[in-house]
């Protein structure tokens, strides 16, 4: 009895737990949430650096027949919504600073680029007249991924 | 002649089903940021589900009814609720993530919003559920779910440095741009994926269905033995594909279409074709087993009328609870949430809630009362014991994990 009444309280205890699981997805969106502004910035950079790089290789790999249209679509979409949300982060910030905010306004127009790029890359995708051209879209990608890559190593240095 | 056929069946049905979104996104993820300097975490997984799903179905064989069912009895109702609340909601959850898997994988294969096509996959796994009989359904999602083999065939086309990849598995380490608590995180979320409840439950409840007796025991043991660790290397190819292309370009996986970009790399269309098959009956056949599997346990704890061996009229809350569920994920989708991240969260919160599934099943494995001759040996018990000191150090750490990474961002 005692031993089956201990069980009992070790299960309720572990329903406890996953209960405190669920404030953790609370408190982990809190977490998640900007320690910094630097620290952000740089979270959201190389968020959109892997959305950049990821579109270039479902470009590349359309380019030499490997990829279906339907596919290059749905990673392009994909990159294209992945940068949207780390450009959402960059508008919630609330920097104090002018450093920060000049941080931010460069951040922004890093990410920029890459959405121009990703767009660009999408057109090509749909295109029915041959305008844009993949390469258009992987030329624009190739030079935002350079400026985000430029642009991570400047905040590395600070 | 018929029996070995029976026995090829059951294992390569268990390599086909052995993976599902969680082991496909987790070991994607991992692979992109960390290598395969967390394969040990897929190992240690597989030995676990394995020495627990055999134990399982030694229950149901022996005393010839599911765990969960048994559980209840043996433990009472208050351990049985707690039981039942963490499994629960960790299979609704899981259950949400699968029709987010099959929803996803169809707009990769036609380029219509994910959306569009989650209340089709809601339709098809309700209709899969009510009209297909049970060795017909698990069979056929297992065997084309096999074709993810499609992956390790991907990996030696990639013709990858081998030596480099054997030193990530052989001397992990953590790598430069990544913290110590997310190496940590992410090897509890592995280890989550790895054992994920549901599996014991639908493993002993399925056992049920299909009339086992003690005499199926040893085709059962071979299923699991040979069947799962071969599914293993499935979910380590998935991640060494991800170590190999995704890791080296800098991306780190936050969508399944990131998933499929090495197969495609290595072996173009064809290989396309084959990926996208095999995740549709992968995340297909887990919505089916998730979705059987709350109607399981909650049938077995309120005592319901239960099984697809039952015709539907005559264990019509099993049913209904199943429509529910699925029309719970469907509704949880429907507001736009991120299947990949439903996913990520499941696999932890499995990983919480690892302790309620496998302490009970562990207590009545030993119970000879409902076991007779078949309870544990005192080898395996061993085994399990080792284990369960594992699990409670993973869902102990899991929450706090969560919160000091960010859920691993």
């Amino acid at each position: 009895m005692a031993i089956g009444s201990r069980r009992s309280r070790a299960a309720l205890c572990g329903a406890w737990l996953v209960c405190a699981g669920v404030a953790a997805i609370l408190l982990s969106g809190c977490a998640g949430a900007p320690g910094s502004v630097p620290d952000t910035v740089s979270t959201a950079v190389k968020d959109s650096s892997s959305a950049v790089a990821t579109a270039r290789l479902a470009l590349g790999l359309d380019a030499d027949g490997k990829l279906t249209m339907a596919a290059t679509a749905t990673t392009l979409d994909d990159s294209l919504k992945e940068l949207e949300t780390a450009r959402t982060t960059l508008l919630q910030l609330s920097p104090t600073v002018q450093n920060d905010r000049d941080l931010r306004r460069e951040a922004l127009a890093v990410l920029d680029e890459g959405t121009s790029g990703l767009t660009t890359a999408r057109d090509a995708v749909a295109s029915t007249d041959g305008s844009p051209t993949l390469q258009d879209g992987d030329r624009l990608l190739e030079a935002a991924a350079g400026r985000m890559s430029a642009f991570t190593a400047q905040l590395g240095g600070q | 002649m018929k029996r070995l056929l029976g026995v090829a069946l059951g294992v390569l049905t268990a390599i086909g089903g052995f993976v599902d979104i969680g082991d496909l996104v987790t070991n994607a993820v991992v692979g992109s940021r960390f290598g395969l300097s967390l394969v040990w975490v897929v190992a240690t997984g597989v030995v676990g589900i394995c020495v627990f799903a055999n134990m399982s179905g030694r229950v149901a064989a022996a005393s010839g009814r599911a765990t969960f069912e048994v559980i209840r009895e043996r433990l009472g109702p208050r351990a049985g609720l707690a039981n039942l609340a963490a499994s629960f909601l960790i299979n609704l959850m899981t259950v949400t993530a699968e029709l987010g898997g099959i929803a996803l994988a169809l707009q990769l294969a036609s380029s219509v919003q994910y959306l569009l096509w989650v209340p089709v996959a809601v339709v098809a796994v309700w209709l899969v559920i009510w009209r297909v009989r049970f060795s017909i359904m698990e069979n056929v999602t297992g065997l084309l779910g096999l074709t993810l083999i499609v992956f390790a065939v991907a990996l030696f086309l990639l013709k990858p440095d081998w030596g480099s990849l054997g030193a990530q598995v052989l001397a992990p380490s953590i790598p430069e741009q990544e913290t110590a608590a997310s190496y940590w995180y992410y090897a509890v979320a592995l280890f989550g994926a790895a054992m994920t409840p549901y599996e014991v439950f639908f493993f002993s409840s399925g056992a049920v269905e299909e009339g086992w007796s003690i005499k199926d025991l040893a085709q059962s043991r071979i299923n699991v033995l040979v069947g799962f660790p071969l599914g293993g290397l499935l979910s380590v190819s998935i991640a060494a594909c991800a170590a190999v292309v995704l890791l080296p370009a800098g991306i780190a996986v936050t969508s399944l279409s990131q998933v499929i970009l090495p197969v495609a790399e290595a072996a173009g269309k064809v290989g396309l074709a084959f990926v996208l098959v095999g995740i549709v009956a992968a995340t297909f056949g887990a919505a089916l087993e998730t979705t059987l599997s709350s109607g399981y346990t909650l049938a077995q704890f309120f005592g319901w009328s239960w099984g697809k061996f039952r015709r539907p009229a005559q264990a019509a809350r099993f049913h209904l609870s199943m429509i529910i569920c699925l029309l719970i994920g469907g509704a949880v989708l429907a507001t736009g949430v991120d299947p990949v991240l439903v996913t990520e969260y499941s696999v932890v919160f499995s990983a919480i809630a690892l302790p309620l599934t496998y302490l009970p099943i562990l207590i009545v494995a030993n119970d000879p009362q409902y076991m007779g001759e078949h309870v544990n040996g005192r080898p395996v018990n061993m085994v399990a014991m080792i284990y369960l000191v594992i699990i409670l150090a993973a869902s102990l750490a899991a929450i706090p994990l969560m919160i000091v990474t960010g859920a691993g961002s």
